[in-house]
């Protein structure tokens, strides 16, 4: 009896410590009803832009300002807005969408995985025609699949090289390198004066598929060749790789790229560590916080010349159909685009607007003038090809190791990933 | 009357019973189910997939470097934290002043939020500003911060002792713990009877204290071959599994592809849990948990 007694218990102490670690991190989920006297709450889940839980420019008090005031113009509906941190919105939202607890609105990275389940709203049901006219053309175009809009795009944001001009200055570089070569030539000189990484190379998982992308633009290559087919080890790539895998071995670079965040990065260019970084407007706020001003802007360099094309990333936002509620959400939709929050989240966020008087509205800004510019002529990831959702995270964990070990293997891995059974 | 005399029992355990079927039973059950649907990455349940989740885990490249390192990783942290723990229940309970205070002192790293400490660790071991590379470089250790060299969690070679060393670092508490308490209970009048046959001090430990302190010995190892075989937090703060997935177990590797495809993610949790499962029958064998020790 008290043999099985204890194993009983061991049992049970397995079952619950083992069951602990598979847990989802879900909770929290769209318990949206309409209450009583025609009250409506929308139920909407939003990444943070900001630093953070607790910072002054959290994503929680941006949308509580919002919210606040969009509730005061129509006190029948009441927004709750639950915000999560980039690294974790992709698998909360998830966990909710497989649990049924679906919010009303949605603010991320991508809205096409939800398309083919029939899950989102059409744009035109829950955005007057007046704000869908004003959105940028070639973004909303983005925006559609198989000719049916669901995708409203949100912000969007441009990359360019920062580089820091007291370094350059004391390594007697005089301009920016427009070639690889040059950027070559110009982090030799600023390691002969002791700067420890003089590229910043973050290929760790928060970002590496973007600074990949934007290398491999600068060789005429990309995740996809012209037809449309995957090429992520096409020669140009693996040459690419290759030549970053040189300023790797000659310490040129960040240490160890496949192990560093992009937000690390850009915290040691903005303490003086890192001579040039490629990075973005929302680059700009965690420069300005650790106290870096004398930087410069400038396109990025390719193989033979700078890019003509940038990474252009936008994020979406979306409504879900499963609670009805199409005309509340229409109507916070609207207020949002027409207001002056648009315009609020790129002066917080340093993030691009996705609107033609957006743009207008900042044209006078001379630090985002170069991204503003870079805009039209963007390039995309291929984020509406459904494997993409499996490529990207892939590339997120293993491309660092095509500058580390062999290029053509690491890259031909990724390939076969994108080639499998969709 | 009678009959309602014999179900008595069951009102006092019935509570038990339906709180471990509903946060024990349920969720295994809901786990095995998954890794048999096709689940997109967002969530949305497909439809039955038979095998297909396992085979196509089965067949990722780093399957079998991710559970054999699993594997090295329960035995190393487990076995460094009894060893460490054993030597300072020793010392913990011995009487010597200011006791109390080193007793707390230990409870520290057990209090802290895992994920709080293994991101402290991360900052200490920042190749550009963490002061662990302070001191390498100030002791002549490294040439200058900032370069490979000082970038420790960069490489798989030199993460993962440090992982290891975290890990023992979070479990040494309430091993230590456990142990001492097993301590207290051996009585006092068999170390005289030791003392009586002429026993000396490691022949005392070796047949005296030893198979005294198993049960709490084996209660102490058992968890934490559980806790350590799940544990999420120091690996995913301090590397992220990276470089590629060099570091990772199959814990951070079930995490991994929850964001690619759940189905899959589901299947290695169900594989996590088998893991788990054959590990505790070995442990249990080999420390022969239920012969009564005199």
């Amino acid at each position: 009896m008290k043999l099985v007694g204890g194993a009983a218990l061991g049992l049970a102490t397995m079952l619950v410590l083992s069951s602990c670690g598979s847990g989802g991190a879900g909770g929290g989920g769209g318990d949206t009803q309409a209450e009583s006297g025609g009250q409506v709450t929308l139920k909407m889940v939003a990444a943070d832009y900001g630093d953070g839980p607790g910072k002054p420019n959290s994503g929680a008090t941006f949308w509580k300002g919002v919210t606040d005031e969009f509730t005061k113009a129509n006190p029948n509906i009441k927004v709750d807005v639950q915000v999560i941190n980039w690294n974790d919105i992709d698998k909360q939202v998830a966990t909710m969408v497989q649990n049924g607890q679906v919010p009303d609105i949605l603010q991320t990275g991508d809205y096409s995985g939800f398309v083919k389940d029939g899950l989102l709203y059409k744009t035109d049901e829950v955005l007057s025609p007046n704000v869908s006219g004003d959105l940028l053309q070639k973004f909303a175009e983005f925006g559609k699949v198989d000719g049916a809009a669901y995708g409203i795009p949100f912000v969007s944001s441009a990359r360019a090289l920062f580089y820091n001009k007291d370094l350059f200055e004391q390594a007697g570089i005089a301009e920016p390198p427009k070639t690889w070569d040059e950027l070559k030539a110009a982090a030799e000189k600023l390691k002969a004066k002791g700067v420890t990484q003089p590229f910043g190379l973050p290929l760790g998982q928060e970002e590496a598929q973007g600074e990949s992308f934007l290398w491999m633009l600068g060789n005429g290559g990309g995740y996809k060749d012209a037809s449309g087919k995957w090429a992520i080890n096409s020669p140009q790539n693996i040459e690419t790789f290759t030549y970053m895998k040189g300023l790797v071995d000659a310490g040129l670079t960040t240490p160890n790229p496949g192990t560093k965040d992009r937000k690390t990065v850009w915290e040691d260019f903005g303490a003086g560590k890192v001579g040039m970084v490629n990075g973005g407007p929302m680059s700009i706020p965690i420069f300005d916080a650790a106290g870096l001003k004398n930087y410069g802007v400038a396109p990025i360099p390719g193989k033979t010349g700078p890019l003509d094309t940038t990474l252009g990333v936008m994020d979406w936002i979306m409504a879900f159909n499963k609670n009805g509620h199409a005309a509340e959400i229409k109507k916070f939709f609207d207020f949002f685009y027409t207001g002056d929050a648009a315009q609020k989240i790129s002066d917080t966020y340093k993030l691009l607007p996705v609107t033609n008087s957006g743009i207008q509205k900042l044209s006078g800004d001379e630090k985002l003038k170069p991204f503003l510019d870079a805009l039209p002529n963007a390039s995309f990831y291929p984020f509406q090809d459904p494997k993409w959702a499996e490529v990207n995270p892939a590339i997120k964990q293993t491309i660092g190791g095509a500058v580390k070990d062999d290029p053509a293997k690491v890259l031909g891995e990724l390939q076969k990933t994108a080639e499998a059974a969709g | 009357m009678r009959r309602l005399r014999a179900l008595e029992p069951l009102a006092w355990v019935g509570p038990a019973i339906v709180l471990i079927a509903l946060v024990v039973l349920w969720p295994v059950v809901e786990m095995i189910r998954s890794s048999f649907l096709e689940i997109s990455r967002l969530g949305v349940v497909r439809g039955y997939n038979g095998f297909a989740n396992y085979e196509k885990l089965f067949a990722e490249k780093d399957f079998g470097d991710v559970m054999v390192r699993s594997v090295i990783w329960v035995i190393a942290v487990v076995v460094l934290t009894v060893l460490i723990s054993l030597a300072l229940a020793q010392l913990f309970n011995q009487r010597f002043p200011l006791r109390k205070l080193a007793r707390w002192a230990l409870i520290a790293p057990w209090a802290a939020s895992v994920l709080m400490t293994a991101i402290i660790f991360k900052w200490m071991l920042d190749p550009e500003v963490g002061v662990i590379n302070q001191i390498r470089v100030k002791l002549g250790l490294i040439d200058a911060m900032g370069g490979a060299a000082a970038d420790q969690l960069g490489d798989a070679a030199t993460a993962m002792p440090w992982l290891v060393f975290v890990a023992v670092f979070v479990s040494v508490p309430f091993t230590t713990y456990a142990l001492l308490a097993g301590l207290a209970t051996i009585p006092s009048d068999v170390y005289e009877a030791a003392k009586m046959d002429g026993a000396g001090r490691l022949r005392t430990y070796w047949s005296i204290t030893l198979p005294l302190l198993r049960p709490a010995l084996t209660v102490a190892a058992l968890i934490n071959v559980m806790n350590v075989f799940n544990s999420f937090p120091i690996i995913w703060a301090m590397t992220h599994g990276q470089p590629g997935y060099s570091t990772a177990t199959s814990t951070i590797l079930m995490y991994i592809l929850k964001g690619s495809d759940i189905g899959e993610s589901a299947a290695m949790s169900v594989v996590n849990f088998a893991m788990v499962i054959v590990l505790t029958v070995i442990f249990l064998r080999v420390s022969r948990w239920n012969k009564e020790v005199a």
